[in-house]
């Protein structure tokens, strides 16, 4: 599965949205993520690959959409900041 | 002369400082003189749609610019603002646009779903996004036209109806005369001394009383208004440096959410010595929260206040005594007076718990076309003869000093053991538990010994806490009647449209179904309270 796949699985699955989905769209202006679920959001990304998300991750630009989730993932895995993945 | 009100005060504040900013959202900003202009033409538009003086007008938006300039409009075209909160059910914004007796719906194109089935019922208006041949659009229409004065309202007329959503029954409509917002308006300013140089950080929707008043302030002392939606707090945290932000009006959940556990949170990396107040209503302010915002703010007062919106706004707590009295909710508000009153209409003695009622400049007008409800908590008192007085039928007391304490909406407290609990009371001892963020007391049914009480809450790790660790804990901290029978775990709390309360008629029916009790139990309950 591409990361994109598990990112797309988890809105349709976890948050249970069912209108359209593409890589670039803003899913908090969109309310497909509020403040309460968007919490649960970057938890899932960082158990689910295994990055580890600092302060300066967690905000809004790196994760309101599927492509710059998919960015900050490409970025901690190239410095090597990978930790294990957590158990849930 | 144009009389005391929100119109009034801007009509003023964009001759005053016309080139002064006044309103910063992400995509735009507004000066003074450029917000006059866009109310004063948002009024034109409305009045070339057959808005009439008087009438109601909804407005069912998302936080923006545009959200305010309807706002204004509505007021400017002396109409009556009707707030809906978005993703409200259907049956309830029904019911709001029947009460009211709205002739118009302005909403944002992008909800234009969510009211289509009203169209019928009230002409429906875009106020904010892309145009379309179906709707009038409001931002596209004041390009075309020319910005007219015809406000004429008298301190006295309506101004807005907001609606709340009670414990039991329909949401009523809350009748505010222009006169009220103006006088709440000079109130709030003069206690948190909102001037020029404020920068206002607001988080809170433009749907309730509290939220509002953000724009008010901002328009009568001539500070700026910066819009955010809080997602994630790094980016709050984040502006309030970056701007320079003065004052942050919010409420317990917003606090929460701004200092969740499971996010590694970057409150250490910024400079917050601008920030001159927190002000917060809507609920109690567990220590954690206080001790949260203190850690963070060092030089920030911290103002915990207390209202309801038949009165707006009844009592605030002096922030050099939130160290020594953190669980009350002050004094009254200037130009207020609030008394603790028993059954028979007598001021209560300190720590007796009685009623608490409001008295003064922000008493509202009523219910809207509720005269029977209306009677209920809008009443004269016989030591104030000729002048109407609030009822809140909330539970509260006051301490030695005259400090106020909230015990407890007027159903909401539990009858157990012969002793009568304030859920206040528990949930300030529940969340004392480091793993707790959130709890909500309530009674259950108990034959034997009349209810029993149960406690819902919310924890760090969104896992329970073994009951006989959690019980042993609270058994160490609270009297034995007052030791909840029942704890329920919740993963998280639901929340009121977006009013941002914890909706706790929800949580509680959700805790009984849980507890395998039927809605009889429920039923029987709220008719014995």
């Amino acid at each position: 599965m591409t990361d994109l796949q598990i990112l797309n699985d988890y809105i349709r699955g976890e948050i249970g949205y069912q209108g359209e989905l593409y890589p670039d769209l803003d899913l908090l202006e969109k309310q497909i993520l509020d403040s309460f679920n968007v919490v649960q959001w970057a938890m899932f990304i960082q158990d689910r690959f295994g990055v580890q998300l600092e302060a300066e991750d967690l905000v809004r630009d790196n994760l309101c959409s599927f492509s710059r989730v998919i960015a900050l993932i490409d970025v901690k895995r190239a410095l090597g900041l990978t930790g294990q993945p957590q158990p849930n | 002369m144009l009389s005391r009100s929100i119109p009034q005060f801007l009509c003023d504040m964009a001759e005053r400082m016309p080139d002064k900013v006044a309103v910063v959202c992400k995509t735009r900003s507004v000066t003074f003189s450029q917000l006059h202009q866009e109310a004063l033409a948002t009024a034109q538009c409305l009045r070339e749609t057959g808005i009439a003086p008087g009438d109601r007008v909804g407005i069912c938006m998302e936080k923006t610019l545009d959200q305010i300039s309807v706002i204004l409009g509505v007021l400017f075209a002396n109409a009556v603002v009707v707030p809906i909160l978005p993703r409200l059910k259907q049956p309830n914004v029904r019911h709001i646009i029947e009460n009211s007796g709205m002739v118009a719906l302005v909403t944002d194109s992008d909800r234009m779903n969510e009211v289509l089935d009203f169209a019928d019922m009230s002409r429906l208006i875009v106020g904010h996004g892309t145009l379309d041949r179906d709707w009038p659009n409001l931002p596209y229409m004041r390009q075309f036209i020319r910005p007219q004065m015809f406000f004429d309202r008298i301190s006295n007329d309506n101004a807005a109806i907001i609606y709340s959503s009670g414990s039991t029954g329909r949401p009523k409509g809350i009748l505010i005369s222009h006169r009220n917002l103006a006088d709440g308006t000079d109130i709030v300013a003069d206690y948190l001394s909102t001037n020029e140089n404020d920068r206002i950080c607001c988080v809170l929707s433009f749907n309730f009383d509290y939220g509002l008043n953000q724009i008010w302030q901002t328009i009568r002392k001539g500070a700026t208004l910066y819009l955010h939606n809080l997602a994630l707090p790094n980016d709050l945290f984040a502006l309030l440096a970056a701007e320079k932000i003065t004052a942050l009006p919010v409420m317990p959940v917003i606090i929460t959410k701004m200092f969740d556990r499971q996010l590694k949170l970057a409150t250490k990396a910024h400079d917050f010595s601008s920030l001159r107040y927190v002000c917060s209503t809507g609920g109690r302010l567990s220590d954690g929260m206080l001790n949260d915002l203190k850690t963070t703010f060092p030089a920030a007062k911290i103002y915990s206040m207390f209202g309801l919106t038949e009165a707006f706004r009844s009592t605030y707590l002096e922030p050099s005594q939130i160290n020594s009295h953190p669980t009350s909710i002050g004094k009254a508000i200037p130009e207020c007076q609030v008394f603790v009153m028993d059954e028979k209409g007598e001021e209560c003695p300190p720590n007796v718990v009685g009623e608490l009622v409001h008295r003064g400049a922000t008493v509202t007008k009523g219910y809207w076309q509720d005269p029977e409800s209306t009677a209920k908590v809008f009443r004269s008192h016989p030591r104030f003869p000729g002048e109407t007085l609030v009822f809140s039928g909330d539970k509260a007391r006051r301490d030695d000093e005259g400090y106020l304490y909230f015990v407890a909406r007027g159903d909401e407290m539990i009858k157990t053991k012969g002793f009568r609990v304030s859920p206040t009371e528990v949930e300030a001892e529940v969340v004392r538990h480091p793993e707790i963020v959130d709890a909500v007391a309530f009674a259950v049914p108990n034959i034997s010994v009349g209810e029993d009480v149960a406690c819902a809450y919310t924890t760090i790790a969104r896992q329970p806490i073994p009951e006989h660790i959690l019980k042993q804990y609270l058994k160490a901290h609270l009297p034995s009647h007052m030791v909840p029978a029942f704890l329920i775990h919740f993963e998280g709390f639901p929340i009121t449209g977006n009013a941002g309360k914890l909706d706790r008629k929800t949580i509680k029916q959700t805790a009984f179904e849980r507890l395998g009790l039927d809605q009889a139990a429920v039923a029987t309950s709220s008719v014995n309270a």
